[in-house]
This record gives C-alpha cells, structure tokens and sequence, in this order.
C-alpha cells in the first residue's frame, strides 16, 4: 500500500468505495511523498496541520453511507484560491500572513464532495507569469528535471501532480496558466469554459479571462474534479449553467488545425510528436482538416493589452488600509505607494504600470480600444471555424520546459511561452491539454502537451478526444 | 523608447514607489512589450464592425449580461457582516478599540 499517491483519483475512489484503502491511508501516502520530495521542488508553500483529521472526516462520512467520486480524495490548491480560516498569499509578499475570511465556490463544492486538501502551492505571484519564478517564496522545479521550470503560473500544482505528491489539484487560468504548467510537468489541464466555474473566491487577475480549472494524471480525473467544480453560482454573475453535453457536434469528429501558426517557431521534435496524435486521432476515426485563423496571430499582442489592463484594475485594492502589507510613509500617497512598491514583485509591477500606460487617455484608444475590438474578431473568428469542425488542435507550447533562469531577463521572451494558450481565454472556449510524448533534451525525456480548443461549453468534445491519446 | 518621466509619472498613477535604479530597466521592458502589442494598432479602424455585440460570449462582450436579483434579507443587530466581522478585524493592520486605524484625510488648507 506504500504507493496509494501514485493511483489516478478513478482508480484510488474505486478502491475507497470498496473499502480496500481509507482516505487516511490515500492521505498519508501523499504526505509521505511530500516530505520526500517537496524541499527539493517547493511545489507547496504550506502543507495543511490538519490534512488527516480531514481524511478522518471523509472516512467517518463514507461509513455514514455518503459516496461521491471524490469523498476522500487529496487535492492541492493553488495559493490564490481562498479556503475559509487559512493562509492565503497569492505567493505575494503584501498577503503574506493573509487569512481567508470565506471559502471560494469552488472550495465549498469540493468540501462539500469530501475532498481533502493537502496544502497550498507554490505559483507565480497573482498568477502574473508562465514559470513559478515569479513566486516572492522562491521557484518550484519541474520534477522531470529539477534544472528546468514547472511552467506557470499554476506551477506548484502541476509538480505537485506529476510528482504524486497529490491526486490532483486546482489551479487557474488567466493565460494558459493551468495548460501551461500542465504540458510542462507532463499532466492533463483544463481551462474551462468562461463562466463554466464560479470565479467567487480567486484572487482576481484578469476578470473577464480567469477560470479556475483542474490539473490531473488522467482525463477522466479532470472531468471529474471539472463535473464537481462547475456550476451556475449567485456569487458570480458572469457564471453559468452548461448542460452535460452540449455537443452539437456529437457525430463530427472533425479536428482543425491551424497550419500557418505552426509554420514557425516550434521545436521540430515537438511538431514530430504533434504529428503523431494527430496520427492516432485519425486511426480512432477522427477527420483532421486545415483551418485558417487569421487572426490568432495576433491574439499574444491582444492579451498583452487587455490582462495588464484588468490587472491595474484589479491589484488597486490592494492598498495596505484593510487587510495586508501596510508600510507608513510620509502621506497618505506615500503609504500607499510605498506598500505596493514594497509588496508587489517585479513582475507584478510591471503590469500594472504597463495596464495603467495602455488606460490612460491619450493612449487608450490606440491599445485597449483597439484590443478590445481584435478579440472581438477574434472570437468571432473562433467561432466560425467551431462550427465546421468540433476541435481546433495546436501543441501546448512550442518546447518542453524551459531552464530556470532562461527567460526570467526578458519579459517579453516569458510572454511569448503564451503564443498558443491565450486564444482561449479571450474568446472564452474551453481548452484541455493533455500529454503527447516526451522529447529529450540534455540526454533527459521531457514531456510536451497537445491542445484542444471546443466550442463554448462543448468540454466533453475534449474529454473525449483527450482520452482517445491516452 | 518611453521617457524616465513617463516611467515616474505611471508609477505615480499606479501608486508604486519605484526604485531610482530600476527605472532603466522598467523603460526597456515597457518599451519592448508597448513595441510589441502595437502590432494591433495596424488593425484597421473599421474592420472591427463585423462582430454583432451582442451576439459575442460574455467575456468578450458585456452586452450579453444580464442583471442578477436578489431579495432583500434583514440581517440581525450586530451581524451586518454574515458573522465575518472578527475575521475582517483581524486583519486590519492596526487596530484600535475593534476600529481599523487609517491616516487622518482631512487637512487643514494651508
């Protein structure tokens, strides 16, 4: 039983439900493998006192004749995700010592299921970057090779599953932040619909391109923690109700892919491997077609406008007044600048001053009226191929995981890690990027992820095309 | 390559003290982001019409938000905040007889 942390959540809730294993059990297994491996990853920035006592409950519930998938289950969540009476940092330092008043959405569903959470992971601060380096508590490594990044921003809780060291876990995605990480660690991501999961109780980033989403070693997995987390909810208006399978396309198995944005820019063993699923895709009687995305080229410059400019919005409440960090300077405005100035990293400075450059009057029209209009097209343009065929399909990323320290000199560099994952947070469409192989680099296999794009609610299209490459 | 003074002036708006000698670095990497995205400003004006407002997903449009209702309810004396109050007053920064203590605003004009 020493290796209950290594079963996929289907196969470990099997066993709980046939009483082979009890949540304690599947919990300790965990809690052994962090202490094993977290001081060398840093995908935790807080392993939770009470991670048994939790499992306890869950087994006390399952003698009581309760049963769900995830009764039992141990989880990581990442570290903007609030949990009612614990720490949560946004791994910022100005929410340092920051306690949750209320628990998110998604939280109180999946207490609600019975899940057990094992800790709070490590990321890039308020989800502003593609490689966990940007966390104020120091990288997370990428398990397959502790030289390389985990990719981010939800980095802490890819490598705390690709490393057993949880069954799955939560994290969000404002820009590929949960697909990223997930191709990067070699473990399946799911960037839901928008409005698809409750965004009450995430440290905001970008509002109107936020989604919480689950990372997970199988796809089945991530359907499952995605079939628990979703849901309508009062507490955000911009939530909504998707039906089961909306699956328009239930006979078309048709898959576009867009050929000119591959034509440059990418590893060619990755496209090697790309080629391949799609190979295996056909044999399990999927049609792949060209598409044409005109402009998708462009939606990397339209992120980069719209997400700082959200960002400036969002990060001004954070002021040192409430709750926080809270420096005194010599006036108020020096209070406050001297707050963010010392609270916020680099990073995260550098958005809010460049979303606050691209809102200011003389230059809004030219940056944030333009963008607004691009995604527009864009998500019109999405739409449209959508209806001819059921996925679009691109590699993840261009290359597996980068060496720590690679891209950290040049933000634009970093940004350009987002080229293929950004596209489904500004038209809204639910996005999965599932394993597709590894490539080696410096004599070690590393993997890399495929990515599908469905239409808007349209999940089990992914599912679905997902399961067939596993 | 934006100026030293756009650099100060934005962070003055952002309210963020920025350290003298990160300045140089903070002109590059704007700079090079600001190059980089205005590749949407070569979009034409008017190839923007196409898209009908209303019938674009929500994140993208806000046109298709509706308003959410809800009733009214009457929170007992004392519970205005859903029995949060002592976790919001625990993390004031400085508190003060159950207040949040914050700098005084209003000044005498000189």
């Amino acid at each position: 039983m020493s290796d209950l942390n290594t079963l996929s959540i289907t196969e470990a809730s099997k066993k709980l439900a046939a009483g082979e294993i009890t949540a304690v059990d599947l919990a300790r297994a965990c809690l052994e493998e962090i202490k094993k491996r977290n001081m060398d990853l840093n995908a935790y920035l807080e392993v939770f006192e009470d991670v048994e006592k939790q499992a306890e409950a869950a087994d006390v519930r399952r003698a009581a004749g309760e049963s769900h998938p995830l009764l039992g289950i141990p989880l990581a969540i990442k570290d903007n995700i609030l949990i009612e009476g614990r720490k949560v940092s946004a791994a910022s330092k100005i929410l340092e010592n920051y306690v949750a008043s209320y628990d998110a959405t998604v939280i109180k569903k999946l207490k609600d299921a019975g899940a057990v959470f094992l800790g709070r992971t490590n990321m890039d601060e308020f989800a502003h970057g593609s490689s966990t380096e940007n966390s104020a508590y120091g990288p997370t490594k990428n398990p397959h090779d502790e030289s390389r990044v985990p990719g981010g921003s939800s980095g802490g809780s890819a490598a705390a599953v690709a490393a057993n060291m949880a069954l799955g876990a939560l994290g969000t995605d404002t820009g590929g932040s949960v697909r990223e990480p997930a191709s990067f660690c070699g473990v399946v991501g799911l960037k839901p619909t928008y409005g698809a999961v409750s965004r009450s109780g995430l440290i905001a980033m970008g509002s109107s391109l936020d989604q919480a989403g689950p990372l997970a070693r199988t796809v089945e997995d991530a359907e499952l923690i995605f079939n628990a987390i979703r849901g309508k909810d009062p507490l955000d208006s911009t939530s909504i109700e998707i039906e089961n399978s909306k699956s328009q396309n239930t006979n078309n198995k048709r898959i576009g892919v867009p050929r000119k944005l591959l034509a440059q820019g990418i590893d060619a063993d990755v496209l090697q491997n790309f080629e391949k699923s799609l190979d295996i895709l056909r044999a399990k009687g999927y049609e792949v077609v060209d598409i044409e995305l005109p402009q998708a080229s462009l939606a990397l410059a339209v992120y980069y406008v719209i997400m700082p400019a959200e960002v400036s919005a969002n990060l001004a409440r954070f002021d040192g007044v409430r709750y926080g960090l809270s420096l005194k300077g010599e006036s108020l405005f020096d209070d406050y600048a001297k707050t963010r100035g010392h609270g916020f990293g680099a990073e995260v400075r550098r958005r809010i001053m460049l979303g606050t450059y691209v809102l200011s009057s003389g230059y809004y029209d030219a940056y944030f009226g333009k963008a607004t209009a691009a995604r527009a097209e864009l998500a019109r343009e999405v739409a449209g191929v959508l209806e001819n065929v059921s996925l679009i399909a691109t590699p993840t990323t261009t290359s597996p995981a980068t060496k720590l320290g690679e891209k950290t000199s040049d933000p634009l560099a970093m940004y350009l890690l987002d080229i293929f994952t950004v596209t489904a947070n500004l038209t809204g469409n639910p996005a999965l990027s599932v394993p597709m192989g590894t490539v080696s680099r410096d004599n070690t296999d590393l993997p890399v992820g495929i990515q599908f794009t469905a239409a808007h609610g349209d999940e089990s299209a992914l599912f679905s095309a997902g399961k067939e490459l596993q | 390559m934006i100026s030293r003074e756009e650099v100060l002036q934005l962070a003055e708006l952002a309210r963020l003290k920025v350290a003298d000698a990160e300045v140089a670095g903070l002109q590059k990497d704007i700079s090079n982001i600001l190059e980089y995205v205005g590749q949407i400003s070569a979009l034409a004006p008017k190839g923007n019409t196409s898209a009908k407002a209303e019938e674009l997903p929500l994140c993208v449009s806000p046109l298709a938000a509706r308003n959410v209702m809800r009733e009214d309810v009457t929170r007992a004396d004392g519970d205005t905040m859903g029995g949060k109050e002592e976790a919001l007053r625990a993390a004031f920064p400085k508190k003060e007889n159950n207040y949040n203590v914050v700098r005084k605003i209003i000044q005498k004009d000189e």
